[in-house]
């Protein structure tokens, strides 16, 4: 057991690597240096002053290949720092990343766990609904329904959620934030709503299809036989038994709840991480998005690596590969 | 040559293609089948997706000369114009917003050039919604389309490679799978995007890239079984080539799940395609870039409702009826699994 | 779950979404308090007043550092008046062009209260301010650690360079020096020659050439006094602050905090001036009696607040709002004290050039203002086919372009009519400026177009060597979708004239890095006004700041031999008739040679709510909130009446869900028995 969870961890540092040499490609082999520097000093700044800024950042190295010392390379500080978690400072304005990521984690989660938890709530006990009254219109009315909502971009679920209920209805806060423990619920309100809605469709028609492929098979027959209600058929035994999709989903889904939300958190002025990756994308902040595509990698890693040791824990037929 | 007479050949050729496969799958007792279930079950969706797809051919197709210029606009005498462009007069144009059917123009009331002839109404610009709403259908085609030309063959190749000859090749596809699909798809998509540079070919590559990987996984596992079934070993032992035995006997029996991945897989391009022209780095022309001007409009006042409207319900029914059709295909092709959509 | 729990958790739940409906975005407590709520388009990235080169972070840091001299509140045009200084130095000639400035400190200015101050003293929250802490200043702009973007006009402070580099080569060579305390290295490389500490509250500056403009400068924050117990305290190590996010400063108002990506809240500071000493009726400390009689009209000369000592807010909160329509409409709903308008919303807010009737039933006002700055479409004077390289065919090519650009238009559909058509690159406001000017190749003529583009070999738009449209290439660095159909305008303006531009939209990078390597052709720009002076516009088309020459900000590369001639008979130039006769001579040049197209200088409307008082607009960064004061009670009141929820939708909703799902749960259950 011991020695396969070391295999798998080895196996995961690979792909780590794997990852870095990949964003090492896409970012130090593409982007220049100097134009990072003007956009993060100003537009008014001269020559001088970006080749300071240069120079400060460590970005002046060269890329691969230093004949005096190997180890005064780009790719190789690349990799000591993203391996040791110091990520350097941002190309937009100077602070080190660390400090970001610990500012900004707090808002995304205040926002994406209570979202994964009432989204899988919701979900579940609607497919379950939905899945109880399978073959009726209540059933072919949620499927419509489910299809219907997973045909709607995202954009406009925000868009429209904020005109609605924000504007026209005046029920919250169009956007904003505030931590303050008796001002957070109202400016979370909104982004959750409309959060939900917009997974809503895609998640209930996937857990509908588990539902109703658990209701299918022999043992619920007989536990109907043996005169089971269907209510109770439903709850103790489908729900019991579809938890292993279930769960696969939801596992591999945590990981994401740190890297925040890109769309909810910009429209609705969230400070967490997702709004900071898009400021990252619209201010060239080559630095803050390279440490966000790691981590959503490293957490995705640790993810994978927790779900296949439970399962060999939790059910005996899984072979240890 | 000439951009859009390499274009033209290029729609000529895939509408070939096309056809041959499709001849080809009329030749196989099972694709003849599902083919005659799903136009049994789905007339609608199928339509409408035909409807997008033919919108999408008509404007892919363009050549120059036609219509002179009524409205001062000497460059449109030398520009390819595409058959959707010429289904609207040349100069098609007002000063800005005008509403459907309005006869004067929004703001301020001056007269229109073609007063009631913009059936959903002009943008900012003064171009007509329905004139770009339409263009837009090529795009969302080509997000589709062309990623999947991308992203089909190489997971194809990749997946087949590892799963048949196993050993190093798998192991090498293996890591380049497990590290892509590692990062989170936007994110991965973004990252790409910004290292490409915009462009519609460049989105494309972008989103091939980060969607071959599924798919691939896929091909890997089923190819597995696949080597080990008698028949396959039996030809194998009779010294039938390797190519041939892939040709002949795995590639057939993968061809449902490129089928339904691409079907699952074409509405959500499209849709992460309006999310990434939100974020500045989409195609030209999309809807998604349609929606991402008109949210703003919704504050003028009175509102400006039709830019929006038009492009969202384009955006809405062509992934409606394809996420229609996508279940009926999964559920002729392949009734066992359970598919997990995007 | 129990029953007892049950309710208990839906006692809670209930609570909670009581506590949720609600669309107030602050705190109720804050309702009846003097708070001045105001939104930023971002979070600043610095707020060190040595870098700080932004108009949205000049907005916090004028109020947090005060500056030797500042503008008058209420003059126009824009005119000096002492701050902290006790008067406006006068310049006095030292020979070989040499000129001295002296600034003379009030006595008894105290800092903001901080915890930096026990560097210099166990116990010490603040000091008093010295002549030392603005040379201080200086020398952190002189500094190449800070990276200020200034350095090139204090240059011209004697020894300015010298230091800097005495300061690199120091720190390079010299083990240990580097971590030397910030003033001790500064006073190690010997400080600033040309910058003379004459006791506790005299500064001298001297100057290697007349440069008049140097006033303005010091009415800017990047020379502020600045304590240099600050800046060696914040240095981001041990769970303290940088400098750049920590302003420790002598304004009227201090940071209290900064949660720099949502909220930043200043509040009054006692140790200001202002506040410890109002008899001193210094100019910067009591609001004017004087000014124009629009401002008059506009009651910002109230009897009520003449001649009475500053600040009247008790607090001023910042939230970060980076999209313009939540903004907007939080102002509708009250919760902000101004804003400007966006063009979406312009047809709801103004009408035929006024408030609309709905706005002016809400009670709000409407302030106007031409900002001093100018937007232009620009030629890379490298270019072979646009630019210089082409001669007389150039011009033509792009008089003829500048012709077929419609300003009116462009006004109308993009900025709602707001905005002066440009016709030079002097904005209105500064010397120099012609009402009466107008600029032949500034208005639409499509027939004079395209004679002149057949005159330039191009008949009809078509490239003799190709035998197609003449292809051009428009060079963005915004790839947004609203730029690309705001710049669309032009393209199918030069459409007209049977030119092929194409958009080349990329990101702010990728055009920057075009820009350098010289390959572009058309590309648009702005420049907003350091300071009120033509030198500040007209030196972007002098040829030594050219892109290609020096990196400079004539991104245009125009070298015109007789206009840098006449550039540098103008700059140093007091403001008398000689002066007007060059730059009319200077616009001359431009108007025949087009190396921009103006397009406007832009005009901002702002909206003011009724409780807001003592608002002027100004395009120049000023310390505005401590003029400005709010009407809580009103506030509360109208905030109230407008915040109204409309909730029957909600229980529409739960009405039509009941109604779809029962009958299907009875007739389910019927057909199950």
């Amino acid at each position: 057991m011991l020695a396969y969870v070391i295999r798998r961890l080895a196996y995961g540092f690979v792909t780590v690597l794997g990852v870095l040499l990949l964003l090492f490609v896409l970012f130090f082999l593409y982007a220049t240096p100097v134009e990072m520097a003007r956009r993060a000093v100003g537009e008014k700044a001269p020559p001088e002053v970006l080749q300071q800024w240069v120079a400060n950042h460590g970005y002046d190295k060269p890329r691969l290949w230093n004949a005096e010392s190997p180890s005064d390379t780009l790719l190789f500080e690349h990799f000591r720092r993203m391996l040791t978690f110091d990520f350097g400072r941002s190309d937009a304005d100077d602070t080190p990343i660390v400090d970001h990521l610990r500012q900004r984690v707090g808002p995304s989660l205040v926002l994406t766990i209570p979202l994964f938890v009432i989204g899988l709530g919701v979900s579940i006990s609607a497919s379950l609904f939905v899945a109880y009254f399978r073959e009726t219109y209540i059933d072919r009315t949620g499927v419509v329904l489910a299809v219907l909502g997973m045909s709607i971009s995202i954009l406009l679920y925000i868009i429209g959620g904020q005109y609605l209920i924000g504007k026209l209805l005046r029920w919250f806060p169009i956007s904003g934030f505030d931590p303050a423990p008796a001002m957070i619920a109202r400016f979370m309100a909104l982004p959750l709503l409309i959060g939900l809605f917009s997974g809503l469709g895609e998640s209930v028609r996937f857990y509908r299809t588990v539902f109703i492929e658990e209701t299918s098979r022999d043992y619920v027959r007989t536990a109907r036989a043996k005169g089971c209600g269907d209510g109770r058929i439903m709850a103790r035994h489908v729900l019991r038994n579809a938890m292993i999709p279930i769960l696969t989903r939801v596992v591999v889904a945590i990981p994401f709840l740190f890297i925040g939300s890109l769309l909810l958190e910009s429209f609705f002025g969230i400070p967490g991480l997702g709004s900071m990756t898009v400021d990252a994308i619209h201010g060239n902040d080559f630095a803050v998005l390279r440490v966000m595509v790691f981590i959503g990698a490293l957490f995705f890693i640790l993810g994978q690596i927790a779900t296949d040791v439970s399962y060999t824990l939790a059910d005996p037929r899984v072979r240890l590969e | 040559m000439e951009l859009h007479v390499v274009q033209n050949l290029m729609i000529l050729l895939l509408v070939a293609g096309a056809l041959g496969a499709l001849r080809a799958a009329r030749r196989s007792d099972l694709w003849r089948k599902a083919g005659r279930e799903l136009l049994r079950r789905r007339p609608v969706a199928l339509g409408i997706v035909g409807l997008f797809v033919a919108f999408a051919l008509l404007e892919s197709i363009s050549w120059i000369g036609g219509a002179g210029a009524e409205g001062g606009d000497q460059l449109a005498l030398h520009e390819p114009r595409s058959v959707i462009d010429r289904l609207f007069p040349a100069d098609f144009k007002e000063r800005s917003y005008s509403a459907p059917f309005a006869g004067a123009e929004f703001y301020g009331g001056a007269a229109l050039r073609y007063p009631g002839r913009h059936v959903l109404g002009t943008d900012i610009l003064g171009r007509d919604v329905l004139h770009l709403t339409l263009k837009g259908a090529r795009v969302a085609l080509l997000i589709g389309g062309l990623t999947s030309l991308i992203a089909i063959p190489l997971a194809l190749l990749l997946g087949i490679s590892a799963g048949y000859y196993g050993g190093r090749i798998d192991d090498a596809v293996f890591f380049v799978i497990s590290v892509l699909a590692s990062i989170p798809s936007l994110l991965l998509l973004i990252a790409l995007i910004m290292a490409l540079g915009r462009g519609p070919v460049q989105v494309c590559v972008a989103m091939g890239v980060t969607s071959w990987v599924g798919l691939s996984r896929m091909v890997r596992g089923e190819t597995f079984k696949l080597r080990e079934l008698d028949y396959v070993q039996a030809a194998r032992a009779l010294g039938v080539s390797e190519f041939r035995i892939i040709r002949r006997h795995i590639l057939p029996n993968l061809m449902h799940l490129v089928v339904i991945t691409f079907v699952l897989m074409f509405s959500g391009l499209v849709l992460s395609e309006a999310i990434l022209a939100w974020l500045g780095i989409g195609i030209d022309g999309s809807w998604g870039q349609m929606i991402d001007q008109a949210r703003d409009e919704l504050s003028r006042d009175p509102i400006i409702w039709w830019n929006l409207a038009a492009a969202s319900a384009a955006l809405f029914g062509l992934i409606l009826a394809v996420n229609f059709l996508g279940d009926a295909v999964r559920d002729i092709l392949d009734p066992r699994t359970t598919w997990e959509t995007r | 779950m129990s029953p007892r729990r049950a309710s208990a958790a839906g006692a809670a739940a209930a609570l909670l979404s009581l506590a949720a409906c609600s669309n107030n975005p602050y705190p109720p407590a804050d309702d009846t308090l003097k708070v001045r709520y105001s939104a930023l388009p971002g979070p600043p990235k610095t707020l060190d007043p040595a870098v700080s080169y932004s108009a949205l972070e000049h907005k916090i840091t004028a109020n947090v550092y005060e500056t030797l001299l500042e503008y008058d509140y209420l003059k126009r045009p824009y005119t000096l008046m002492p701050g902290l200084a006790r008067s406006l130095p006068e310049p006095r000639s030292l020979g070989g062009g040499r000129v001295a400035y002296r600034f003379e400190l009030r006595e008894g200015l105290l800092f903001q209260d901080d915890e930096a101050f026990a560097l210099g003293g166990a116990g010490r929250t603040t000091r008093e301010v010295e002549a030392a802490d603005v040379a201080f200043e200086l020398m952190r702009i002189a500094d190449p650690q800070v990276t200020s973007p200034v350095g090139s006009t204090f240059a011209k402070i004697e020894g300015f360079r010298d230091f800097s580099a005495r300061l690199e080569e120091l720190r390079r060579q010299e083990e240990g020096f580097a971590d030397l305390r910030i003033d001790r290295q500064y006073e190690r490389a010997g400080g600033i020659a040309g910058l003379r500490v004459r006791g506790p509250h005299q500064l001298e500056l001297v100057l290697s050439e007349p440069y008049p403009q140097l006033l303005y400068w010091f009415a800017m924050p990047f020379t502020a006094p600045v304590p240099w117990e600050a800046v060696a305290y914040y240095d981001g190590q041990e769970g303290r602050d940088f400098f750049k996010d920590h302003p420790v400063g002598v304004g009227p108002f201090k940071i209290t905090e900064y949660e720099k990506h949502f909220r930043i809240v200043l509040e009054r500071n006692d140790n200001w001036y202002g506040i410890q000493h109002p008899e001193w009726r210094a100019p910067g400390a009591i609001y004017p009696s004087e000014g124009t009689p629009e401002d008059a009209a506009a009651g910002l000369l109230d009897p009520s607040y003449r001649g009475r000592p500053l600040p009247f807010l008790d607090r001023i909160e910042y939230r970060i709002e980076k999209e313009t329509i939540p903004y907007f409409n939080k102002f509708l709903q009250g919760y902000y004290d101004a804003s400007g308008i966006i063009r979406e919303s312009f047809d709801v807010v103004i009408h035929e050039g006024d408030l609309s009737p709905e706005m002016a039933a809400l009670g709000m006002r409407l302030e106007k203002a031409v900002d001093p700055d100018v937007h232009y479409l620009g030629f890379n004077m490298n270019d072979p086919v646009v630019g210089t390289p082409a001669g007389e065919k150039g011009r033509k090519l792009r008089q003829a372009m500048s012709l077929a650009v419609d300003v009116q238009e462009y006004k109308r559909i993009f900025t709602n009519g707001r905005g002066v058509p440009a016709q030079s690159p002097i904005p209105p406001g500064i010397f120099g400026y012609d009402p009466d000017y107008v600029n032949p190749f500034s208005q639409l003529d499509l027939e004079r177009g395209r004679e002149l583009l057949s005159e330039a070999g191009y008949e009809g738009g078509i490239d003799p060597t190709t035998g197609k449209p003449l292809h051009l290439t428009f060079d963005l660095g915004d790839p947004s979708t609203r730029a690309r159909l705001t710049y669309a305008f032009f393209v199918n303006a030069w459409r007209q004239l049977g030119l092929d531009v194409v958009l080349a939209a990329t990101t702010y990078n990728q055009f920057r890095d075009k820009v350098n390597r010289g390959a572009y052709q058309i590309f648009s720009w702005g420049w907003i006004a350091d300071y009120p002076d033509p030198e500040n516009f007209l030196f972007l088309l002098w040829g030594p700041m050219a892109e290609s020459e020096s990196g400079g900000p004539n991104t245009a590369n125009f070298n015109d031999p007789r206009y840098n001639e006449l550039f540098l008979a103008m700059k140093d130039r007091e403001n008398d008739a000689r002066r007007l006769e060059i730059i009319r001579e200077l616009l001359g040049i431009l108007e025949q040679e087009r190396p921009w197209i103006e397009l406007l200088h832009r005009e901002s409307y702002s909206l003011i709510q009724p409780w807001l008082r003592n608002v002027k607009p100004a395009g120049l960064s000023l310390p505005a909130s401590k003029y400005q004061d709010v009407d809580a009670g009103r506030r509360a009141a109208l905030r109230a009446r407008w915040n109204d929820p409309v909730v029957w939708p909600a229980y529409a909703l739960g009405v039509a869900a009941v109604a779809l799902v029962v009958p299907g749960i009875l007739t389910f259950l019927r057909e199950r028995q």
